[in-house]
This record gives C-alpha cells, sequence and structure tokens, in this order.
C-alpha cells in the first residue's frame, strides 16, 4: 500500500521530468538569431551581406573624408578638433579617424558570410556565388582602406565564432593583405551579377564595381597595365557613361547617376556627416582651401556646382547638398557618397597610360583627360606640350584634374601618397617630412586590448 | 546537426541525473521506514514515579493548571496551585508533553530522572517559532544557517507602504537604501555585500514559494535611472513574516539564483474560527526635510558679472565680455523675479491608506481575503502614487489526506512620476536648484513662461509633462498537498507572475524652445513567468531520539517577456498625447521577446539528535537556458551543523543561559543573471541597408560560459539568557565569488567589442549582530532590539586584458580596482584655492606642458606625480561608497494600553559623491548656484576654500572633473520610525462587537544626524553597481501619520 503511494507520486514526478526534458532549456532568441541559428537560409544569407553593406556605411559615414582629405592641401578648417590636428599633421591616437573598429566590423561581417554562405547555396548556384562575390568584393574596400591608412595591419579572413580561436593577431605585411584584397577583387569581377537594371547598380557591388576597385588598387600598388586591363572593362561597360555638366552637381546630390560605379548608399534615417562636413555654414568641419580655389581655371563650369562662390569668406561646400543649400543647422545628410565613378576610373586610366609611356598609350591618355576637361568648359589641350606647359608634365595635369573634378570626394590624399607627392605637397603647409608619418596613428583602444599589436613607427 | 547533439547530451545528462536523485531517494525512504518500524516495536517497558514542578520561565512563578501527558498516550494530570505534579511513566523513552494557555508547549523525556522540573515560555517570548525556509518550515530552535526573520508585529501596526523599506534596519547584514524619496521608487536591497560585477546583485524574491520578477521593474525610458520597486505591487499588510537566507547553508536550496542571499515572504492564511475583519486606515502628511541654499537675484547677478571678469583674467581679454542682456537687467519684467525655485516645487504631501481584511474558516475550508488602497501624493509638485491591491488565499481540506488551495493577488500601480534622476536639463530636482531666480514664472500678461532663455521652467515641467507608469501584476499560486503517510508529505504548485506595464511620456511644445515641437513616447512591456515546484517531505523519528527530515524535489519555470515602444515627434496637439496624434514615427521604434527558463533538481536531508546535535545537507542542480551546451547544469550543495551546548551536561552549571547554540556551515551558490542569448552568440536584425534587410552577428558566442559561483562560510551562534530575557544572535562569514561573469573587451578585429566571459574574484566578509532583549517585564514593559552588520567588499582579481592604467573605468565616478571595493571613487584630489597668482610656485599647469598655468582663485589639485601638469595621471581613489557597518536600534515601550515604539536606523562610513553639488557649484550656462559660494575667492590674496566663478570653465576645474571637493561623508543615524499608540480597552470597545480598536500617531524620518549636506544622505541614484552617487534624487521626506486599527 505504502509502496503504492510513492511509486504514484514518483510516477507523477518522472512524467513531469520527461515532459520537461523535451526542451525547456533551449531557448534561441526570439528577436534575434543565435550565432549557430543564422546562415540557413538564402534569405539569412541575403540579410548577412546587406548587413556589410550596413557596417560600410558607418566606416564613411565621416571617416571618407577625414581619410581621404583630411590630411591633404584641398581642404581647410576654423575648428580646432581632429580636424586641425589631421591638418596641421599633430595626429592623436585617440582621433576618432585613427580608430578602425567600424571597418573591422565590416571585415567580421564578410567573414562570416563567405564563410557560412556556401552552407545554404548549392555550390554552383548563381545568386550564392554572387552574394560571396559581393562579400568578397567588401572585405576588399575594409582591408583596401586599413592598408591605405594604417599600412600593416593585422590579416583576418575567418570569422570568430569561438574562444578557442586566437583574439590577438598582430600585424600582417601590407603587400600580403593586398594580395588577398587583389585575389577577393578578381573573383568579384568575375562572380558577382553583371548588372541589376535598377539603383542597385550604383550602391551594391556588380563585376563593374569591382572593376573599378580593382583599378584602384592596382593603381596603388603601381600595376599600371593590370589597372589599364581593368579600367578598359569599365570604359566598355554599358552600364557607366560620363553625365553633362548641367546633371554634374546631381550626380552628388541626387545620387544614382550614370557616372557612378560604386557609391555607399544612405536615406533619411540612415545618414551621413556630409552637411556636419561641408554644408553647415561657417560652423562646417571643412572650407575649401585658398589654394585649391586658386588652382581651379577660369571658366571651369564645375566651380559652381561645389561651393558657395559669392561671399567673401566661402562658406558652404555644396557639392553633395545641392547649389545654393544655406544650412545652419547640423542636422544628418541623406546623400550618397559615391567611391567611385566613371571620370574617376577615366583619370586614372590616364595616368597609368601616361606611367606605361609610348606615344599610343600618352595620346590616348592625354584624349582621356580632355575629355573630362572639355566637359567642365575648359579647353582641350591640343599636345601633351600644353599640359606641361600648364602644369609641368602629364601626370601633373591629370592629378589636377582629379584634384578638381574629384574634389572634397575623398581621393585628394590618397592620390598624393600613391604618386609621392604627399611630402613635397604637404611638407610647405604642416611640415610632413617623413614617409613613416604618412601613415595613421594605431588608435590607444586597440592597444590597449591586443598586447601583440605595436603601434606604428612614426608614433612610438 | 550540431544543434541536436548539444540538445542529446543535456538530454542524456538530465536522464542521468533524475535516475541518481530518485534512486538515491528511494533507498533513503526504504532505510528510514524500515529502520522506523524496528525500533518502535522494541518498547522498554519500565515503570516508574517522576515528580516536578512547572514555573512561568519570565518570572518563575508557580504555575497552575498546566496539562501534563505521557506522548502518545491519553495519561496525564493537571499541574497544582504551586505548580507540581506527579505522574507514573511506563518507560525511560516516555515524553512528558507539558500544555498550557499562553505558554508554549513543551516535551521532555524522561530518560533516567525522577524529578523534572520544567520552565514554560509565554507565547511573547516563545523561540519555537516557525521559520519559513527554502521549500518548507523548520523550528527556529533547530536552525542550522543564517537567516533572519521579520513577523508580521513589525509590519502591520506601522504605516508601511512597501516591504522592502520594512526590512530597513531590522536585519543585521540587510542594507536597504531606498533609491530615491519618489513614491513608489526603487529601493537596493543588498545581502552581505556587493558580489558581482555585471549580473545581478539583487536577492531572489520568493512570495509564497513563487520565485518573483525583480529585474523586471526598471523603468522603461532610457534615462530614469532609479528603477521602480519590484515589490511594491504587495501589500505590507498582507504580509505574516519575511525571512532573509544570508548564508549557504539556507540559500543553496535556491542554487544558481541564490548568490545575493533569497528573501521569503509568506502572505497570511486563514485560521479556522470565527471570521476576524480588520479594518485599517491610515492618513499623513509629508514635507521636505530641508530647503538647500541658494543665491538670491542680486547674490546671482553678482557672480555672474564675477564669472565674466574671471574669464576675461583667464584670457588677458582687453575688452571685458558682457554677459547676457538677462543676466544684468533687472528691470525687464521677464527676468526681474526673485524665485527661490524649492518653495515654489516642494508641498506639503497627502497620503491615505485603507485595508480591509477578512480572515476565518472551518476545518474544510480557510480564506483570507484583503484589498487595499494608497493614495500618495509625492513632496514634489504633481508626482502621485496609486496602488490598489487585492488578494485571497484558500485552503481547502479535500479528504484527510488531500489539501489544495491557492493564493491570488492583483496589483493596479499608478505611479505620475517626474523625472527627478537623470541628467542635463530633464532632473527636475538638479533643475529647480540651478534655475536662476531672476526668471519670472509668468509673463505680464499672466501666462505661464515654460520655456526661457535655454532653461525649462520646472513648474512646466512638473504640470505640462506627462510621466505615467501604470503597472498590473497578478500573482498566482495554485497548490495540492497530499499526505500519503503520515509523515511522508507530497506537495505539488503551479505558480504564475504576470506584469503589464505601460509608460507614457510627453513633453508638450510649451516647455520646447523648437517651435511647434512636441515629443512622446509609449512603452508597454509584458512579463509572464511561470513556474511548476514538486517536492516530497518525510520526517521520522528513529529510536526516539534521531530525528531524520528529507524533502527531494524538482522544478521548472519559464519567463517570457515582450516589449514594445514607439517615440513620436510634432503632435497635432498638445491635447492629444497618444501616438496617433504625432506627425511623424520617429526612429525610436522597439519590438523585442526574450525569454530564459530554468529546470532544477533540489534536495536536503537533515538529522537532529535530541536538538542537541543538528546538521544538514542541501543541494541544488540547476540548468538554464543561458549557459552553453558545455555547462547547462551547475550543482549546489551545502552542509551545516549547530550544537546546542547548553543542552550538554557542562551547561548545567551556567544557569543564566537558557540556550545556547553554535552554528557553521558552507555551501555554494551560484548568479546566473546575465543576458539571456549570450552563451550562444548573437546575430542582431536591424542592421539594414537603406530599404534591405540585413543581419549582422553582435555577440560572440561562448559556449563555456557558465553562472558565477559563490562559496561563503559561516559561523555562528544562539544565544538565549537570563529566561529568554536576553537573546543574542552572532554570525561571522567569508563569501567569495568566482567565476564572475564578465563583458571583457576584446580586440575589435574580432569584429566585436567585448565578450562574456567566467573571469575575476569577490570577496565579502563580515560579522553580524543581533541583540533583543526585554529589559523591564512588569506592567510597564520595555524590550529593546538591536542589529549591526559589518561587511567589507573587496574586488579580489580582475582579468588584466581588462584593466587600463590597472583598473576598469565604472560609470563616470568609480572604478574597479583589485583591492579596493566595488563603490570606490577615483579622481582628482582638491587641496584648496590658489590665494594670489604667485601661490603656483612651480607652474602647476592644466592638461599639458603647455596649457594655461593655475593661477590665484584656481583650486590646488593634488599633482600625484609632481610633473607640474594636472592631467589624467594625477587621478586617485578618492572614496569608498560602501558602509564599514548599518544596523537599527528598536525599542517598544508599554504600559497598560500605551504603547511608544522607537525606531532608529543607521549606516556608517560610507561616502557619497555628490554630482549635485557639482552642478550647484559651477558657473555654466547661468545656472544658479548654492549660497557655499558666498564666501569664493575674489580677489587676490583671499584665502579661502571656494575657487573663483568662471564663466564656462576653461581649466574644467568643475566641468567634467570628478573630484574629491563632491565627496561627502554619507554617515547618518536617523530616527526612522516613531509609534504612538493607544488601545481602547476591550471592555468599552467589545459592547460595541469591536475585538480591537487602536489609535496611533506616527512619524517617519522626524531626525537625521548627518555631516551630509544634500537633502538627504540615503541617496542612490543608480540602481547598479555605481554605488552612492547624488545626481538629484527625489529628496526623502518627513512624515506624520495618523492611523486607525480596528477588528472585529
Amino acid at each position: 500500500m505504502k509502496l503504492r503511494y510513492l511509486q504514484t507520486a514518483i510516477a507523477v514526478i518522472l512524467l513531469m521530468q520527461v515532459t520537461a526534458c523535451t526542451d525547456i532549456l533551449d531557448k534561441d532568441p526570439v528577436s534575434s538569431f543565435s550565432a549557430s541559428g543564422f546562415y540557413k537560409t538564402t534569405a539569412d544569407a541575403q540579410a548577412g551581406v546587406y548587413g556589410i553593406y550596413d557596417a560600410a556605411q558607418s566606416v564613411f559615414r565621416l571617416n571618407f573624408c577625414y581619410w581621404g582629405e583630411g590630411r591633404a592641401d584641398n581642404v581647410q578648417t576654423a575648428q580646432t578638433g581632429e580636424s586641425l590636428t589631421l591638418l596641421s599633421n599633430n595626429l592623436s591616437n585617440t582621433a576618432s579617424s585613427a580608430d578602425w573598429t567600424a571597418l573591422y566590423t565590416m571585415v567580421s561581417r564578410a567573414n562570416y558570410a563567405i564563410r557560412y554562405i556556401p552552407n545554404v547555396y548549392e555550390e554552383d548556384d548563381v545568386t550564392g556565388i554572387q552574394l560571396i562575390g559581393q562579400a568578397r568584393a567588401l572585405r576588399a574596400l575594409a582591408y583596401f582602406y586599413l592598408v591605405r591608412v594604417w599600412g600593416d595591419v593585422p590579416f583576418i579572413t575567418e570569422p570568430y565564432t569561438s574562444m578557442d580561436q586566437d583574439i590577438f593577431i598582430g600585424k600582417t605585411d601590407k603587400e600580403i593583405i593586398l594580395d588577398q584584397v587583389e585575389e577577393d577583387l578578381k573573383y568579384a569581377a568575375e562572380n558577382c551579377i553583371d548588372r541589376y537594371n535598377s539603383n542597385n547598380d550604383r550602391i551594391m557591388f556588380t563585376r563593374g564595381a569591382a572593376n573599378g576597385l580593382l583599378t584602384h588598387v592596382y593603381m596603388w600598388r603601381h600595376k599600371y597595365p593590370e589597372a589599364v586591363a581593368t579600367s578598359a572593362l569599365i570604359m566598355s561597360n554599358t552600364l557607366y557613361g560620363l553625365v553633362p555638366i548641367a546633371d554634374w552637381g546631381k550626380m552628388f546630390s541626387n545620387s544614382y547617376s550614370k557616372e557612378s560605379i560604386f557609391e555607399v548608399g544612405y536615406n533619411d534615417t540612415e545618414t551621413n556627416g556630409l552637411r556636419t562636413l561641408y554644408a553647415v555654414g561657417s560652423y562646417a568641419i571643412y572650407t575649401p582651401s585658398n589654394n585649391w580655389k586658386a588652382s581651379i581655371e577660369k571658366g571651369d563650369k564645375r566651380e559652381d556646382f561645389v561651393y558657395d562662390t559669392i561671399p567673401a569668406d566661402p562658406k558652404a561646400i555644396w557639392k553633395y547638398l545641392g547649389r545654393g543649400v544655406s544650412d545652419e543647422v547640423s542636422t544628418p545628410a541623406k546623400q550618397n557618397i559615391i567611391l567611385i565613378r566613371l571620370a574617376d576610373i577615366m583619370l586614372l586610366r590616364a595616368e597609368a597610360l601616361n606611367k606605361i609611356g609610348g606615344t599610343a598609350n600618352e595620346a590616348e591618355a592625354l584624349t582621356l583627360l580632355n575629355t573630362i576637361r572639355t566637359r567642365a568648359g575648359l579647353p582641350e589641350f591640343d599636345t601633351e606640350d600644353d599640359a606641361i606647359a600648364m602644369y609641368g608634365d602629364l601626370e601633373s595635369a591629370i592629378l589636377h584634374e582629379r584634384s578638381v573634378e574629384l574634389c572634397f570626394e575623398g581621393h585628394r590624399w590618397f592620390d598624393l601618397v600613391r604618386t609621392g607627392k604627399a611630402i613635397s605637397t604637404m611638407g610647405p603647409i604642416n611640415g610632413l617630412s617623413s614617409e613613416a608619418n604618412l601613415v595613421w596613428p594605431i588608435h590607444q583602444n586597440s592597444l590597449n586590448k591586443n598586447p601583440n599589436l605595436v603601434q606604428n613607427t612614426f608614433y612610438q | 546537426m550540431k544543434k541536436r547533439l548539444v540538445y542529446a547530451l543535456s538530454c542524456s545528462e538530465m536522464k542521468w541525473m533524475r535516475k541518481l536523485l530518485l534512486t538515491g531517494f528511494m533507498i533513503m525512504m526504504s532505510a528510514l521506514t524500515l529502520v522506523s518500524a524496528a525500533t518502535s516495536t522494541s518498547l522498554n517497558m519500565q515503570q516508574k514515579r517522576v515528580t516536578g514542578r512547572v514555573t512561568d520561565a519570565t518570572t518563575g512563578e508557580a504555575l497552575p493548571g498546566v496539562t501534563v501527558v505521557i506522548k502518545g498516550t491519553t495519561t496525564g494530570v493537571a499541574s497544582d496551585p504551586d505548580g507540581s505534579y506527579a505522574l507514573d511513566v511506563p518507560s525511560v523513552s516516555a515524553v512528558l508533553q507539558f500544555t498550557s494557555v499562553g505558554y508554549a508547549s513543551r516535551e521532555v523525556t524522561v530518560g533516567q530522572r525522577t524529578v523534572i522540573d520544567v520552565a514554560m515560555q509565554s507565547d511573547v517570548t516563545l523561540i519555537e517559532e516557525l521559520v519559513v525556509i527554502g521549500y518548507g518550515f523548520k523550528k527556529k530552535r533547530d536552525l542550522t544557517g543564517s537567516i533572519s526573520s521579520i513577523s508580521a508585529s513589525n509590519i502591520e501596526d506601522t504605516p508601511v507602504k512597501d516591504v522592502l523599506s520594512a526590512l530597513q534596519g531590522r536585519a543585521p547584514g540587510v542594507v536597504v537604501t531606498a533609491n530615491s524619496g519618489a513614491p513608489g521608487a526603487g529601493i537596493t536591497v543588498r545581502v552581505r555585500g556587493y558580489s558581482s560585477l555585471n549580473s545581478g546583485n539583487d536577492p531572489l524574491y520568493v512570495v509564497d514559494g513563487v520565485p518573483v520578477e525583480s529585474s523586471a521593474m526598471t523603468s522603461l525610458n532610457g534615462y530614469d535611472m532609479h528603477g521602480l520597486n519590484p515589490l511594491a505591487d504587495i501589500n505590507p499588510g498582507d504580509i505574516e513574516s519575511i525571512e532573509v537566507l544570508k548564508d549557504a547553508a539556507s540559500t543553496a536550496i535556491y542554487g544558481s539564483r541564490a548568490a545575493n542571499g533569497v528573501v521569503l515572504i509568506t502572505t497570511k492564511r486563514g485560521k479556522e474560527g470565527k471570521a476576524k475583519v480588520s479594518l485599517n486606515y491610515f492618513s499623513g502628511i509629508s514635507e521636505i526635510t530641508r530647503h538647500l541654499g541658494v543665491l538670491n537675484a542680486q547674490q546671482w547677478r553678482e557672480i555672474i558679472i564675477d564669472s565674466y571678469a574671471n574669464l576675461d583674467r583667464y584670457n588677458n581679454a582687453t575688452t571685458p565680455t558682457e554677459p547676457h542682456w538677462t543676466a544684468i537687467d533687472s528691470l525687464n519684467p521677464m527676468n526681474n523675479g526673485d524665485v527661490d525655485w524649492q518653495s515654489v516645487m516642494y508641498r506639503k504631501a497627502w497620503q491615505h491608506q485603507v485595508d480591509l481584511s477578512v480572515q476565518g474558516g472551518a476545518e474544510a475550508a480557510k480564506y483570507a481575503f484583503s484589498t487595499s488602497y494608497l493614495d500618495q501624493d509625492g513632496i514634489f509638485l504633481a508626482s502621485n502614487y496609486k496602488r490598489i491591491t487585492s488578494r485571497l488565499n484558500t485552503d481547502f481540506k479535500v479528504s484527510d489526506k488531500v489539501t489544495i488551495g491557492q493564493n491570488v493577488s492583483f496589483t493596479n500601480g499608478k505611479n505620475n512620476r517626474i523625472n527627478a534622476g537623470g541628467t542635463g536639463n530633464l532632473s527636475l530636482v538638479q533643475s529647480i536648484l540651478v534655475r536662476p531666480p531672476i526668471y519670472s514664472l509668468t509673463y505680464p500678461d499672466g501666462s505661464p513662461i515654460y520655456y526661457f532663455n535655454g532653461k525649462r521652467n520646472p513648474v512646466g515641467m512638473a504640470e505640462e509633462c506627462t510621466h505615467l507608469n501604470v503597472t498590473n501584476r497578478i500573482i498566482g499560486n495554485q497548490y495540492l498537498e497530499y499526505n500519503i503517510l503520515e509523515n511522508l508529505m507530497f506537495r505539488t504548485s503551479l505558480s504564475i507572475d504576470f506584469i503589464s506595464m505601460k509608460e507614457d511620456e510627453f513633453y508638450p511644445t510649451t516647455v520646447d524652445y523648437r517651435a511647434g515641437y512636441n515629443w512622446g513616447a509609449v512603452r508597454a512591456r509584458t512579463n509572464m513567468s511561470w513556474a511548476n515546484e514538486n517536492y516530497l517531505t518525510y520526517n521520522t523519528t528513529i529510536g526516539e531520539a534521531h530525528d531524520v527530515a528529507a524533502m527531494a524535489g524538482f522544478s521548472m519555470q519559464d519567463w517570457k517577456m515582450e516589449t514594445t515602444g514607439l517615440d513620436g515627434l510634432y503632435f497635432a496637439s498638445d491635447n492629444i498625447r497618444t501616438l496617433n496624434g504625432a506627425g511623424t514615427i520617429s526612429n525610436q521604434a522597439v519590438n523585442r521577446t526574450d525569454e530564459h527558463s530554468m529546470m532544477s533538481f533540489f534536495g536536503r536531508l537533515s538529522y537532529n539528535y535530541k536538538g542537541r546535535y543538528l546538521a544538514e545537507a542541501n543541494v541544488r542542480a540547476d540548468g538554464s537556458s543561458r549557459f552553453g551546451a558545455d555547462n547547462r547544469f551547475g550543482y549546489f550543495p551545502s552542509a551545516s551543523a549547530a550544537w546546542r551546548f547548553s543542552d550538554e551536561a557542562f551547561a548545567d552549571g551556567l544557569n543564566f543561559i537558557t540556550d545556547g547554540k553554535v552554528r557553521i556551515s558552507v555551501g555554494q551558490t551560484g548568479n546566473e543573471a546575465i543576458p539571456n542569448y549570450v552563451q550562444g552568440g548573437e546575430f542582431a536584425i536591424g542592421t539594414n541597408y537603406l530599404t534591405f534587410s540585413g543581419a549582422s552577428p553582435t555577440v560572440m558566442p561562448n559556449q563555456a560560459l557558465k553562472w558565477e559561483v559563490t562559496t561563503q562560510y559561516n559561523l555562528g551562534l544562539d544565544l538565549a539568557m537570563f529566561n529568554n530575557r536576553v537573546n543574542f544572535v552572532a554570525d561571522f562569514y567569508i563569501k567569495n565569488t568566482s567565476d564572475l561573469l564578465f563583458a571583457v573587451p576584446i580586440p575589435e578585429t574580432t569584429g566585436f567589442g567585448y565578450i562574456t566571459r567566467n573571469i575575476g574574484d569577490i570577496s565579502n566578509k563580515g560579522m553580524e549582530f543581533a541583540l533583543n532583549t526585554h529589559n523591564i517585564n512588569r506592567e510597564f514593559q520595555w524590550s529593546s532590539s538591536f542589529n549591526i552588520g559589518f561587511n567589507r567588499n573587496t574586488v579580489v582579481d580582475l582579468p588584466d586584458e581588462v584593466l587600463t592604467n590597472g583598473y576598469i573605468k565604472n560609470g563616470d565616478y568609480h572604478i574597479l580596482k583589485e583591492g579596493e571595493p566595488i563603490g570606490t571613487f577615483y579622481g582628482w584630489k582638491f587641496l584648496g584655492v590658489y590665494a594670489s597668482d604667485e601661490d603656483n610656485v612651480n607652474q602647476v599647469k592644466f592638461g599639458s606642458t603647455t596649457g594655461k598655468p593655475f593661477i590665484g582663485g584656481d583650486p590646488i589639485w593634488d599633482d600625484l606625480n609632481d610633473d607640474n601638469v594636472i592631467n589624467d595621471d594625477d587621478k586617485q581613489v578618492i572614496g569608498d561608497a560602501q558602509p564599514i557597518f548599518a544596523g537599527g536600534f528598536s525599542n517598544d515601550f508599554s504600559y497598560k494600553n500605551f504603547s511608544l515604539n522607537l525606531f532608529l536606523q543607521f549606516c556608517y562610513g560610507n561616502d557619497i559623491y555628490s554630482h549635485l553639488n557639482n552642478m550647484r557649484n559651477w558657473v555654466f550656462a547661468y545656472n544658479n548656484v548654492s549660497t557655499d559660494a558666498l564666501n569664493r575667492w575674489r580677489q587676490q590674496g583671499d584665502v579661502t576654500d571656494y575657487p573663483a566663478p568662471v564663466r564656462n570653465d576653461p581649466k574644467r576645474n568643475e566641468y567634467l572633473r570628478v573630484s574629491d571637493r563632491w565627496i561627502e561623508d554619507g554617515s547618518y543615524m536617523r530616527l526612522k520610525n516613531v509609534t504612538f499608540s493607544y488601545t481602547i480597552p476591550k471592555a468599552i470597545t467589545s459592547r460595541a462587537g469591536i475585538s480591537r480598536l487602536r489609535a496611533y500617531v506616527t512619524g517617519e524620518n522626524l531626525l537625521t544626524f548627518t555631516h551630509y549636506t544634500g537633502y538627504d544622505p540615503e541617496v542612490n541614484s543608480y540602481s547598479g553597481l555605481q554605488v552612492g552617487v547624488d545626481e538629484g534624487s527625489y529628496p526623502q521626506s518627513r512624515t506624520v501619520v495618523f492611523g486607525l486599527n480596528l477588528e472585529f
């Protein structure tokens, strides 16, 4: 009798435990995914790649300008913060532009996508390959900036999914990293979608965009024949064409132009710092430098699209926000940030052809330069000698053209470094004198968190 | 595939453990049954005669009419008028039971004695009271662990409005701090110090066996750090007792949630007999304890002009800088006021509470019903708290063996709050203290000025803005008890805790500078938790002297929380404050679901030899969804023993000792209070690219993650002396917490900012003493109760990789550093004020070697490294927010029908960082400052400790400089409660059918002795680790209450 009661009680408990055992302790997130619960479906794969673009939005919202213009001669600043430390070559290891966190977030998201997307698709599924192509192109974009800004950096190509992995990674030689960048971009140039036939052609990686970035990488590495080859692919791509001068300003204020090869997309809720950087009247971080203003040839029709020429002290760079903008409030901006466009690639091609030399190449280089000049309403250089007469040599003429055509788009500093003119240009302005000074310092927070990381030589 | 494997592992682990526990339990049960059966047949049949005398233990007087019965028989006698008795007993193992009305029963084993004198304890000083423990009850005298018990009598006759404040000063080692004085505001409870860095430090609250949600009660908006009181939903009048379990022996039965102690709350249940109807009412008035000194209009204008002159002096300016016209133009009607905003904003506030309860029942059905209504105005304009509670506890005896019952409580709380915490222009307490006195309240036409010259009008903030929190909560519990055998009982219960909270906020156009700009938000959250608990208890006595009890059980609990929120801008009208009126729904939309579950097995075995040698062992196995598959289950054992030395032969000579017991315990508990999904990593959605939905890894997985482990050692002494007139309890403990759950920063090259790991150690060491005495015990009675707890908290070990300059920054004012306690303030040391420019002999500079030198009127900062530069390297430890000791002292006096209770509560040795004082002593944006500024440095050669005010503070002497200038001693002693009452004699009231009528008057916070210069030393602006900061919290008030207790 006693035993039966006991048995009943125990049976009740047992029953409850058995039902409990089903899955009560397995709680996967409801409003998010667990790390192992993601990359299960094609929708996950797509969302994972968009997540990399999201990281790119954070990377470039301000820093495209700090990195690409902040240390160069086209801008001046009335502020005392980061803009002044960069321009006066007093780089601080606590500056926000010295912080690479957002770039590595981009790398991490790309590494996850590259590693896990193959699990979702069949091996030769086109959609899967296109997504991997985008992820690899985005990773290349991140590493290209990392190398150009800091030189040798930690090189990570696998996602972090466990504490067993080595998290304290030291620096890798930048050339090894750039080799991988090239490889990733070649993969993307082969495997990305050719075109979306929508605005996505401008804000997502296509084969053309991958070739565009690859051209930049080759130019950075002085691989001129390769740059000529990839730029040719873009020139022949019907997705791209120069816009007429009347629409030149709209490239920036309206975005998604035919001339655009790759731009980072923003909108009303995903905003960037273009207004703060350039457009908020006298409070803007940057205004055009006097040298740059003086360098503009008379009759250049682009000048009026770029900045407010009327007041004595030009107040605003209205290239992005649109001609006539007169903001006094620093609300965020929604214009896309163009990283690569056709005029940019044409001028890079001209530069590469000129570097390779030879009559035919130099002639084509001059033609390319003249195409950009005539659109701006400037007279053609009939011969190379005309260009030499004005700018000393053809390369300088092309570089000057880039400085005006691509002004404030985040190219100037890299152009100076790439062509070896950074010290000669900036030395007289801020005393820049050391090759080792051409990179940024590594942020103190990064050094604090990683004992295997060594500060860049110049900043030690 | 991987997930399946993980799942299979954990499931097989559970099965294995279940088998082990059940087998053990069955073996134990069978053994006990066999032994008890064997011993019960071997009765020793030796008759003898026993005589003795029965006395009152307290007075020593003879007790006539005491029933003396041989236990288990009907044989017995009653004592004579002189208290003596004589009785034949069948054997030496016979037990005599002594019972008398008004006295606690006693049982005495005859043994070899023939004379047995017995002292009976009156019920008033009953030592054999039952104490609620985890999954059961225990006689207080049989406790082997450290438990503080607060009974209803401490709560029910005073106008206590919430459960947690009833704990304050009542239990040694339990430090209770009201985060603010606002009605219904959060209260910080720390049992034996802080044992965690990133997980919670709050104890586990268990109401009638239901572990209730306490973490959920943070306010829904992000900027108010005070939180809400998790137990404000419980009517204090419903409470039968509160037990605070402190050592591991007592808490380990709650396993992975018990590292911070466990608070068991038991509500009143119906008793057999005629219905008892109670009606309690009180009404009171509160006011602020003090006003802080602020400058008047003239003094303010002078200091503003001064601060501009000083700025010019700093900048060597040739042309003087002009202050804003509002500062100097004393004729303009907009700014010619002279207002002390405190007198405008603070008010005398009324409060009322009415309680009705009915208790009673028959053997078959018992009930306890109660309902209460509280309406409490805050002392701050427009703040108010209303609470309705209702409870029904029932018990039904279905058969001889089966009892079922339920407890259900419902609470509706409406908290009309003001934004008194937080920072900036939104904190009302701060803003009334720094608001310039000159600003007029109204335009010349009489209409109110709610926004003027960059400052919101606090009256407008209080009266125009909405800040309403509405909470509905149901806690329900249904149980079944089955007495399988006389001494084998099975209990199962199913309980729910459901909270629905909604918060509305609105800032109308009238309080904003932007034309047409208004802002509103709505946030809603529901928490639903269910729990199922099942356990078997078994008691037996083996061979008369060996009492053995066992308990084994199993429980499951599951939590789900859903949060929804939206912000809106540009509402069409300030009068339509719901979000449908918003022109723009801004980007703050929140909608999120979180889940968490636990499954546990637990057991207890206790042994008691004649009440002289006591031992107990507990174990709990907890499985939590928060931990990685590798560590899903945690095992939390404890063991304890006690020795009642007063029962030993050698104690016979020590007549003054009535009862004496030494306790020792050791055990482990855990803390699983980490975010729900950190172990498995997390991919967050919403990382969108334009309109394309994206997802990204945001939390790096760590499958090795597990709970924090706290190992606690406790040594205790219980001593009752002089016939229980003196009761003394002492406890000494060491509490070491290791495997701290810590978000360790990792290189950002991983793509993640940090990873949660088990790393680091904290220790708490302390002593607790409680002394209860019946000083005078005649017609005039005086009894005292004193308790004090000392605790020393130390951060023992932190991982090197998380340290920057040897420490971790903990909020704005604190650091965490090895060898220092949690709550260590870190900043610059203020040494005085340079009387003149020349006094800065070493030309100490601000910020860097190229910075400006400090001049006359500047503070002298301690240049720690003597490099003549004041920068981050000169920061040092400047204070400690944790008290050295805290406690309470209560005195009860009664004479005939009058009684008086005085309750003192104290806290010693803690520092307060008054950010409020910083804000009040800094000329910034035309803020008003404290009257201390009247002693300011004004000219070269002035010797003072108040620096010169400098407009906008270019040397950062006040702005963002954490310094010991704002640290004050937070020690205090306060007369927390004085209650004087009169009970109208029963002879009179019974004619009206009233069995008890008591009238009382209570004063709360009547006197506070402290050096603290703020409103009140009991302040804690942040509910987390940032202890002891005064950001301008809602001040504590002084309250006088009149009340009536009526019973039929």
